[in-house]
């Protein structure tokens, strides 16, 4: 549940997640849940040429079990936060 | 896929928006399937009607037709959702026929094996 709620705080924010299979999208983060599958808004894909295929999406559903990062901006993250958070969830769980 | 809680009106990952939608669906084996998205559930499994698969090779490419597909979700990697105004694909690609599609798949097919061998036989050397 942390990532889940660490991740609605990014809502709005530009990330660009790459998937297992090397395709890495670059959008606006538009909604997480629980699986954390991500729908991105305004999205392209960063190396245009190679996915011709991927051109005109620009709305997409992200499958939570093909991410492999999520890259985020440096000032999306508030580390102290995110390390009580953890140090929390790690007392409780 | 959760269901939308009151406070989660406007942050639903749910697929129900794309419903009725045309879709590009990429697989994990990387196939292209494009289609109109008819039921999803929890898992991602989707429901595509008048599917076709876009077999890319190069420039060239060519919209197999499948009809009516039950896709298991652990299969989807990514459903993206069409621009009506762009252009699905880049202007330069040519579109052919299936048989013509196959044989560039196959002289694909062949080049990468061919590169395989050759780098399986140069491999005693140690190059890299």
């Amino acid at each position: 549940m942390l990532f889940f709620s660490y991740f609605k705080e990014l809502v709005g924010k530009e990330v660009t997640v790459e998937l297992k299979n090397d395709i890495a999208i670059r959008g606006i983060l538009h909604s997480v849940d629980q699986y954390l599958n991500i729908k991105l808004e305004n999205s392209r894909v960063v190396d245009q040429d190679k996915y011709p295929h991927l051109l005109s999406v620009r709305n997409c559903f992200i499958r939570g079990s093909v991410v492999r990062y999520v890259q985020l901006p440096p000032d999306g993250v508030d580390i102290d936060i995110l390390h009580d958070a953890t140090r929390r969830e790690a007392r409780g769980g | 896929m959760s269901w939308a809680g009151p406070e989660d009106i406007f942050l639903s990952t749910s697929l129900a928006s794309y419903l009725d939608k045309k879709l590009l669906v990429l697989l994990r084996d990387g196939r292209k399937l494009l289609g109109i998205l008819r039921s999803f559930d929890q898992f991602a499994n989707a429901v595509l009607e008048g599917a076709c698969e876009r077999v890319i090779v190069g420039d060239l490419y060519c919209d197999i037709p499948l009809g009516l597909y039950v896709i298991r979700g652990e299969n989807v990697v990514l459903i993206g959702e069409l621009d009506l105004e762009r252009e699905e694909l880049p202007p330069h690609m040519i579109g052919v026929s299936a048989s013509e599609i196959k044989r560039a798949q196959k002289a694909e097919r062949d080049a990468t094996d061919l590169k395989g061998s050759m780098r399986k036989r140069m491999e005693f050397l140690d190059l890299d």
